[in-house]
């Protein structure tokens, strides 16, 4: 063990460095991830929950997309995928993504407002369905 | 017809695992025909492979419907060009893509050493032929290529227009490529452990496979990278999504690799880690073709969730790790260290601090990356960190390895005496003060990019002055002009050299990713005949005037097209378009974004949303309202400038020595050429 002493304390700055700037760096962008239906139990189970900024991922729900093409405000409804109850409004602005449809699954990352509008920093398309789905579509 | 391709993947199968056996039977009780018979089935599965991906893009070609796969992957519209590349458009092609070039490599390297290394090939090939045989048994039961549809459609459902790219094209095939190709130092590190000769052996004999693979998956990274840029139209590149990150995590180890393997053959240190980084690498590229085809982490480019295939994965990953891990432990008297690191201040310090960030980074990059799926199953909530993570603890790590590429290779070996810091430091850390400083009282106070241009500035004078030395040594040994000293100095110390120039393309590269903290965005709306002004961090300021909206229709798509007239300083510079796309196929929109590109910034422009499509293509609204996001992305070309430089430099370093050998010198006796000459 001797010998390897310059290695051990050599990995061990290292390791301590890089766990520190881990530890700093999750503490500033943890999200936690969470369906629709999961965001409005915590929610109304706890209001202050709305302040905490979360990733929903959902699906979108078809012929509630408006935008407009003047401002990029994209307002659709955001369904949950397990249950298909679960819904709430989605508000994000900027360009759509191309991949941003009906029916798609999106992960979006925001705050739900409190008049319960979930207020998107990012959209993210799911591109599951963009590479590989309609398979089933074929078989039906 | 094309069926022929299922059974020879099924042949594939069987002979591969026939060829696991004879290998390591052959190896331990040293019948060579039983050897023979493995090494020519590497070769068989080649074919076999060869036949299986021909049946499965004459498929594309002839447009068989019948086979989900190529019903999912491509339309009658689509040209040939993509048809081609529907073999890795999606998971079950890419996965017989993978294994195809696996046998590609592993074929090479067989012949290559049919005549050398005889006691490494038993189990290189039983290596190789185990890791065909587990790529074999996903395909054929678990992601077939060839299953069929219960009826055959007409028409396909189309490649996504993303995917219609040239960069897309190439992107993944050049990525697996790395990753294959890092299959073959893998495996001879497994024969120099199970034959327990671990000298630098196995590392000499497999470095320009190490080089080829980092070279392959370094172009695959950058060529991601401008697929990103160019396609995803919102001005970046990189955003830490869990797939790229996952080619990064080999590329991060593979790096320390071909860097620490360097200190094993000169100072006999490293011995086990070095063990350690070419599996890791190799387990990496392996949880990187999974990660792409599981679906287990939400990312944009995550295939359809297969549970089924991601338990196959996990499972022979950690059945190779345990191997792996015995064998080093059954070997680890032979893995001593043969001498010791003596100071900090030597370049074999420099070396290990080097691999130690690659590894730090790694295990970063790995954490942030599969967090997600560890705090569900420890916690039960799905926890993600996003694009802050990842900076927070690569820049930092970033700038370090920048100010070692400085530093490693001209530090003195052993131990530096304060001569040899002072003759080689004192040019460089006077260019970086200069520097720093320069731009800090030119304006430029954000500290990250502050540091990586201060310390760019170092690590290039020392690149440049080791350059120098040597060609003025040569010329004035030699009596050549200096310009021929420099070449002829490159041409006779290629590794050496090469990896210089692959420094300095890394260095460049670092520049363009500090512009990013200059960049310049824009959002408005406009008319046709009005324009908008956007102030380039550099001074001088560009005028886009909105001339016209056109539209006419392609062969499977409509396109609007927005022109702009550019100034840049009052100066006429050019005409920009940028375009939306509507796809008959898809109902899907795709933005095209127009680009200026320049060697000192980017002009970017993205055509965001229209008023009323339907009013321009009716002709009732030729000045439809159109709202643009400008962009002036700083310093771009110097990340692709940069990679095609350290590419150029990696090919230098590992080309072979009668391609640039100088025909008019004698030949020398073998024993005095470099080493890594002589393997080759």
């Amino acid at each position: 063990v001797k010998k390897q002493r310059k290695f051990l304390v050599g990995g061990g700055t290292v390791a301590a460095l890089v766990g520190y700037l881990m530890f700093t760096g999750m503490k500033d962008s943890m999200v936690y991830y969470h369906t629709p239906a999961e965001l409005v139990a915590k929610t109304t189970a706890d209001p202050s929950y709305k302040d905490v900024g979360v990733k929903v991922g959902g699906r979108v729900v078809p012929g509630t997309v408006h935008f407009d093409q003047r401002t990029l405000d994209l307002r659709f409804n955001v369904v949950d995928i397990a249950d298909g109850k679960t819904q709430f409004p989605v508000h994000y602005n900027g360009p759509l993504p191309d991949t941003f449809k009906e029916g798609r699954d999106v992960v979006v990352e925001g705050k739900l407002s409190q008049a319960g509008t979930f207020e998107a920093s990012t959209l993210l398309t799911k591109c599951g369905s963009r590479y590989e789905a309609g398979a089933e579509a074929y078989e039906s | 017809v094309t069926q022929i391709g299922e059974v020879a993947l099924w042949i594939a199968l069987a002979i591969s695992l026939w060829g696991v056996a004879a290998a390591f039977i052959g190896g331990q009780t040293r019948r060579g025909d039983l050897v023979l018979a493995a090494e020519h089935t590497v070769l068989g599965v080649f074919g076999l492979l060869a036949v299986a991906s021909g049946a499965i893009i004459t498929a594309f070609l002839r447009n068989e419907y019948r086979y989900q796969y190529v019903a999912n992957y491509s339309n009658v519209e689509l040209s040939n060009f993509y048809k081609v590349a529907g073999l890795w458009a999606g998971q079950t092609g890419s996965l017989v893509f993978w294994a195809l070039l696996l046998s590609l490599f592993s074929s090479i390297a067989i012949l290559q050493n049919r005549n050398r290394n005889r006691e490494f090939m038993p189990y290189v090939a039983g290596t190789l032929l185990a890791v065909l045989a587990f790529f074999l048994v996903v395909i054929v039961f678990a992601s077939n290529p060839f299953k069929l549809l219960p009826f055959a459609p007409a028409d396909g459902r189309g490649l996504n227009p993303q995917l219609q790219n040239y960069w897309m094209t190439i992107h993944p095939p050049t990525l697996y490529l790395g990753f294959t190709c890092f299959t073959i130092p893998f495996s001879f590190a497994i024969a120099a452990l199970v034959t327990g000769r671990l000298d630098t052996r196995w590392i000499t004999t497999t470095r320009r496979w190490s080089l080829l693979a980092w070279f392959f998956l370094t172009c695959g990274i950058i060529f991601g990278m401008m697929w990103a840029y160019v396609e995803l139209g919102w001005g970046g590149y990189w955003f830490w999504d869990p797939v790229e990150n996952a080619s990064l995590l080999p590329w991060l180890t593979g790096t320390a690799f071909i860097h620490s393997v360097m200190i094993q053959e000169k100072r006999g240190m490293l011995k086990a880690w070095n063990i350690f980084l070419i599996l890791g690498t190799f387990l990496l590229s392996i949880f990187a073709t999974f990660l792409t085809r599981s679906g287990l982490i939400e990312s944009v480019h995550s295939f359809a969730q297969n549970l089924t295939i991601a338990w196959i994965f996990l499972g022979f990953l950690s059945v190779v790790t345990l191997v792996c891990s015995s064998l080093v432990w059954w070997r680890r008297d032979q893995l001593q260290p043969e001498s010791q690191i003596e100071s900090w201040l030597s370049r074999e310090a420099a070396f290990l601090g080097n691999n130690l960030l690659f590894i730090g980074a790694m295990f970063a990059v790995l954490w942030g990356t599969i967090f997600p799926l560890v705090s569900e199953g420890v916690w039960g909530q799905k926890i993600s960190v996003g694009p802050p993570f990842f900076n927070r603890v690569n820049i930092p790590i970033g700038l370090m390895l920048l100010g070692l590429m400085g530093i490693g290779p001209v530090i003195a070996w052993r131990k530096a005496t304060a001569r040899n810091l002072k003759r080689n430091f004192t040019l460089p850390l006077a260019a970086l003060v200069l520097v720093g400083a320069g731009l800090w009282l030119g304006g430029i106070h954000h500290t990250q990019a502050l540091l990586t241009f201060a310390l760019g500035a170092f690590t290039l004078t020392t690149v440049t002055v080791e350059f120098h030395k040597g060609a003025r040594a040569r010329s004035g040994i030699e009596g050549e002009g200096y310009a021929k000293a420099l070449v002829h100095l490159v041409a006779r110390n290629r590794r050496r050299y090469g990896g210089y120039i692959a420094h300095v393309g890394l260095v460049f590269a670092f520049m363009g990713f500090a512009g990013k903290a200059y960049n310049v965005e824009k959002q408005v709306v406009l008319r046709p005949g009005e324009s908008v002004e956007i102030a380039s961090p550099f001074g001088h300021s560009y005028k886009l005037s909105y001339q016209d909206m056109s539209w006419y229709t392609a062969k499977n798509m409509t396109k609007l097209i927005a022109s702009f007239r550019v100034e840049k300083g009052g100066r006429p510079a050019g005409i920009m378009t940028a375009e939306q796309r509507a796809y008959n196929q898809r109902e899907e929109i795709n933005t095209e974004v127009g680009i200026r590109r320049s060697w000192d910034e980017d002009l970017y422009l993205i055509f965001a949303g229209v008023d009323d499509a339907g009013g321009v293509l009716t002709g009732a609204n030729p000045r439809p309202a159109t709202t643009f996001r400008v962009l002036v992305n700083p310093l771009i070309s110097w990340i692709w400038l940069g990679g095609f430089i350290t590419a150029m430099g990696t090919l230098v370093a590992m080309w072979p020595s009668a391609v640039l050998a100088e025909p008019k010198t004698a030949r020398r006796p073998v024993a005095t050429r470099e080493p890594e000459l002589v393997e080759a």
